[in-house]
């Protein structure tokens, strides 16, 4: 039947659409026979054929509206419609050109930033795994009370592939980590970013190698066996050219030759967002990259160090999988109590991992984004506001539309196509003011040891967003200026030009678009100052380091094991490096860190038992953050130690294990006693013991606006660390000392490679200054391009209102008004809506306050100094934006008012 | 808008579905057959009938014809298409289903 039907009405509405000049001339026709019938029957029936005719167009009443009803039961007239709008909007625009850049100009700035905002969010949280079928993969993570993302080690990755049903294979992959490369023996490796990856990988992932293949299953078997390596797409195309007969050639990798097999297809960027690997080598291979020596990767069970994947089965759900993995987490609970006590294991979904709640990045996106849509609200407004009083203006023309039979309905369509053809030109060049932004975001340069790709990007998806907002906002800013010109008296609309339906009702709309105007713009200034003062208040106690460390430190850093340099060459290596380079022209002190704080590699984590600190029953140890330095680092850095000792050359190998904490590590878990002589053991009630021998202040060790953290230091030489960075500070400029390194090092080994060389001011700067400062800007300028809008838009009002009433302003100073009873008169409208809007965007200011304190600066409370300076600034503009129409107002002469209109 | 107000809701549409399973005929002979048949009862005013003719027609229901009246005078002829028939026997149908449940509850004896 439905499809009988299609068959009978697509024809009949092809026919409507192409040929409408036809159709239109039968309607006619159709139509005047029936009035000529009428004609002759009212002649037959006796009367004169002037009295028949008029009789006949009588009982006709409207012809041309029992057109337009019939017109629209042709069903495509929406269509023919929109074109025939379409032409009549680009037409109206352009004359009002003024008007329409405006507009355009407005719409743009908010619908680019809603873009750019977006784009993050799109970046950080909603783009899909570039892999086919990316909703069936799941993460598998193993949880603990200290972290619910916790990755999973070897054996237990090797037992759950072996164990779970639920999926269609179980793939693993380690950590991003830098990998020495070099074509042969002879060349100088270079640090490159290598992905172990479990040999299923790709398979599971349903990602083909285009070149070459994929990891043979067997090529993960045997530990060590098979060093095979596929190359990442970019890195093909950079290194190699992009030559197929890579395929078989050697490269070394952390001084072992890997044959390449295969090449990842250019679609496949890696499943990170912000790291791309350059290759790819089977697990298999660990031991050429694993970070600590002590560790056995394939042995250990707690060496958690592999993120676990899974692709879902078909028919399996969710929830099933869930189950599964709680009841394997028990196993392993049962069979290595001693590991997995109080240890669980979850399944993740993309959008769990993405919106991690310890992840301040997306939830910038997020708060961004909320910023960038007030902005858009307000220019919205502001446009209504505009099309307002256009409609004022066109009253006339739409009556006389009206009165010759356009139904409501079809005025208001026509009004909308006018908003929308608007909305579409904002929408296009909000795409290049979205572009324009992303753009500048993508020009940061972040200073990791790898290459970070910044994953912004104005692509489709964003460009579609863009066009949906377009369309939104094209309905919200012309649908009430559209409904209320079209609910027009029509005798009054056809009486004058410019006609104002009932006063009160009339305004309504204008005064509730002023008053959100305010209130947003009020939210938005609140937030951007508040982003202002949250990362300046992360400043207030300062770094915790001095600022001549800031400034006079030089970073290298090394990786002996690239030159294949075992672990106590590796440790006389530091020793000489450290020595000569404090013994260099221009170097005051020098140190090694395993991570310099606020830098972007992230601290590792130990696990300990703190002696005389009472374990509750659930809790086998304590985490904390950990960094391994020699004995010149707080020198160096310039931290002070507020007790006991720094690390000394005397705490060897074989001498006591040692350790320095912070001192919120010392409050926490010795509370009101000494800490210096306290002891805790690493790893477990069994681990090694270790002794505090002092107490270093706390700073910031991961980013500016972080709350104070336990922290550990452990001397390097009782935890040997391959890769460290040195740092030297020097007595003046700290570039000036990286010629006298450069020597340094080639006296100790020409061919040892100096990794990442920048000062540390670089990395300070991005930390405290340069990442702040985008964010601070972005708010910054959307709280300011607010303003603007709210002021152009209470201007307008109040302009608007004084336009309107000059005839009254006449009369009433003609009775003899004061130009200042004018003013009050004038302004106390103005002053009512910039007070409710005030109070309304103070509330949603404090509602913006905590979100933002939740999310984003983890500091509770109200800050009174925010509102004492955005409040007043904000009432005391928008009030100048009244006053300036109210003035003029309150001058014009009476004899002038009376005559006008 | 010109609802017909002395026709009930729905039924012009079979009424013309009706008259048109007769013959094909051009507007003005439908407005006077109405009439006509009906005992000048129905009255369909110009203004909902063709609009309910082009409704008929969208829907696929009646199909248009530019044909010579008897007078020779060129006039749009509607008749019933395959597709207006069945809806005819399904309206017809509802509308018996309709009226002679109306009349039973009319019927009714105050008893």
């Amino acid at each position: 039947m439905r499809l009988e039907h299609w068959w009978f009405t697509v024809p009949l509405r092809l026919r409507s659409m192409l040929r409408r000049g036809q159709l239109e001339r039968e309607l006619d026709e159709e139509l005047q026979f029936h009035l000529e019938q009428k004609i002759e029957e009212g002649i037959a029936s006796g009367l004169s054929p002037d009295e028949a005719r008029y009789e006949a167009l009588r009982a006709m009443d409207g012809l041309e509206q029992q057109k337009e009803e019939m017109r629209d039961m042709r069903r495509v007239n929406w269509l023919t419609d929109f074109t025939d709008d379409t032409r009549y909007a680009i037409r109206s625009l352009r004359r009002s050109f003024a008007l329409t850049a405006f507009v355009v100009i407005t719409l743009a700035l908010g619908i680019g930033m809603t873009a750019a905002s977006f784009s993050m969010v799109d970046a950080l949280i909603l783009r899909p795994y570039p892999v086919p079928l990316p909703n069936t993969v799941v993460t598998l993570v193993s949880t603990s009370r200290d972290n619910s993302f916790d990755s999973f080690s070897y054996r237990e990755y090797q037992d759950i592939r072996g164990t779970a049903k639920s999926y269609d294979g179980v793939i693993a992959n380690g950590a991003f980590s830098p990998v020495g490369f070099s074509v042969d023996g002879a060349a100088t490796p270079r640090v490159k970013a290598g992905l172990m990856v479990s040999g299923n990988y790709f398979q599971v992932l349903g990602v083909e190698p285009k070149v070459g293949r994929g990891f043979r299953k067997d090529e993960d078997e045997v530990p060590g066996r098979d060093a095979v390596v596929v190359l990442a797409w970019d890195f093909w195309k950079n290194e190699f050219a992009g030559d197929a007969a890579v395929i078989g050639r050697t490269v070394r990798l952390n001084g072992t030759d890997f044959t390449v097999i295969g090449v990842t297809p250019e679609s496949f960027p890696g499943m990170q967002i912000f790291a791309r690997p350059d290759f790819y080598m089977p697990l298999a291979m660990a031991r050429v990259i694993s970070t600590n020596p002590n560790r056995n990767f394939f042995e250990d069970r707690d060496e958690r160090v592999l993120s676990v994947k899974a692709r879902l089965g078909p028919g399996t759900s969710l929830d099933q999988a869930r189950s599964e993995i709680a009841v394997i987490a028990r196993d392993f609970a049962r069979e290595h109590p001693a590991l997995n006590r109080n240890r669980g294991a979850a399944v993740r979904t993309q959008l769990d991992m993405r919106t991690r709640g310890d992840d301040p990045n997306w939830k910038f996106g997020v708060v961004f984004s909320i910023l960038a849509l007030g902005v858009l609200l307000v220019a919205c407004t502001n446009v209504a506001g505009l099309l307002l009083s256009r409609a004022g203006t066109r009253t006339r023309e739409i009556a006389v539309r009206l009165a010759l039979g356009a139904g409501q309905f079809r005025l208001i369509r026509m009004l909308l196509t006018e908003s929308l053809m608007l909305a579409l030109l904002g929408g296009v060049a909000g795409i290049g003011v979205g572009y324009v932004c992303i753009e500048m975001f993508r020009q940061f340069s972040i200073p990791t040891t790898l290459p970070v790709t910044i994953p912004f990007r104005m692509d489709a998806r964003i460009m579609f967003a863009c066009f949906s907002l377009s369309v939104a906002s094209a309905f919200l800013c012309g649908l009430a200026p559209a409904l209320q010109s079209t609910g027009t008296d029509l005798v009054k609309g056809l009486k004058s030009a410019d006609v104002d339906a009932p006063g009160r009702l009339r305004l309504w709309g204008r005064n509730v678009l002023v008053v959100a105007q305010v209130a947003i713009s009020l939210m938005l200034l609140t937030a951007s100052f508040l982003m202002f003062r949250g990362f300046q208040h992360g400043l207030v106690d300062g770094t915790g380091f001095t600022k001549v460390a800031r400034d006079h430190v030089l970073m290298a850093s090394f990786d002996p094991r690239l030159m294949q340099y075992d672990a106590a060459r590796t440790q006389r290596f530091y020793e000489l490096l450290t020595e000569r380079a404090r013994q260099a022209p221009g170097v005051v002190n020098a140190s090694v860190t395993q991570n310099p704080p606020l830098g972007l590699d992230d601290f590792d984590a130990i696990a300990f038992v703190p002696e005389g600190h009472q374990m509750s029953p659930d809790r086998e140890t304590f985490t904390s953050a950990v960094d391994t330095i020699d004995e010149g680092y707080f020198a160096t850095m310039g931290i002070p130690i507020v007790r006991g000792r720094a690390f000394l050359a005397s705490d060897t190998q074989d001498a006591l294990r040692v350790a320095i904490v912070n001192e919120h590590f010392a409050k926490h878990y010795w509370p009101g006693a000494d800490p210096v002589g306290k002891r805790f053991r690493l790893d477990g009630q069994a681990g090694a013991p270790v002794e505090v021998v002092g107490v270093a202040q706390t700073i910031k060790y991961r980013d500016t606006s972080d709350k104070p953290i336990d922290f550990v230091y452990l001397p390097l030489a009782q935890r040997p660390i391959p890769r460290m960075t040195l740092l030297l500070r020097s007595s003046g400029d700290p570039l000036e000392v990286l010629e006298p390194l450069k020597s340094v090092v080639r006296s100790l080994d020409p061919n040892l490679p100096m990794l990442v060389t920048r000062t540390y001011e670089e990395v300070y700067r991005y930390a405290a200054v340069e990442g702040p400062a985008i964010a601070i800007n972005m708010a910054g300028t959307m709280g300011a391009m607010a303003l603007l809008l709210a002021i152009a838009g209470l201007y307008g009002l109040v302009a608007y209102n004084v336009s309107r009433r000059t005839r009254e302003i006449g009369i009433r100073m003609a009775l003899g008004a004061a130009p200042r009873d004018v003013l009050r008169l004038v302004m106390g409208k103005g002053l009512v809506l910039v007070g409710v809007g005030t109070c309304i965007g103070l509330a949603m200011g404090f509602a913006v306050e905590r979100l933002m304190n939740s999310m984003l600066f983890n500091s509770g409370g109200v800050d009174v100094l925010a509102y004492v300076i955005v409040v007043p600034t904000m009432f005391l503009v928008t009030m100048l934006a009244a006053y300036v129409p109210a003035h003029k107002a309150s001058r014009i002469a009476p004899t002038e008012a009376l005559r006008y209109e | 808008m010109s609802k017909p107000n002395d026709l009930v809701q729905g039924t012009l549409d079979l009424l013309l579905l009706k008259i048109l399973a007769l013959e094909p005929l051009h507007g003005w002979a439908i407005s006077r057959r109405l009439k006509t048949i009906s005992g000048d009862v129905l009255q369909v005013s110009e203004g909902s009938l063709y609009p309910a003719l082009h409704k008929l027609e969208q829907e696929g229901w009646i199909t248009a014809e530019w044909k010579q009246t008897e007078n020779n005078r060129r006039a749009k002829f509607y008749s019933l298409t395959r597709l207006g028939r069945k809806q005819l026997e399904s309206e017809a149908a509802s509308w018996h289903l309709l009226s002679s449940a109306i009349t039973r509850v009319v019927r009714l004896s105050e008893a």
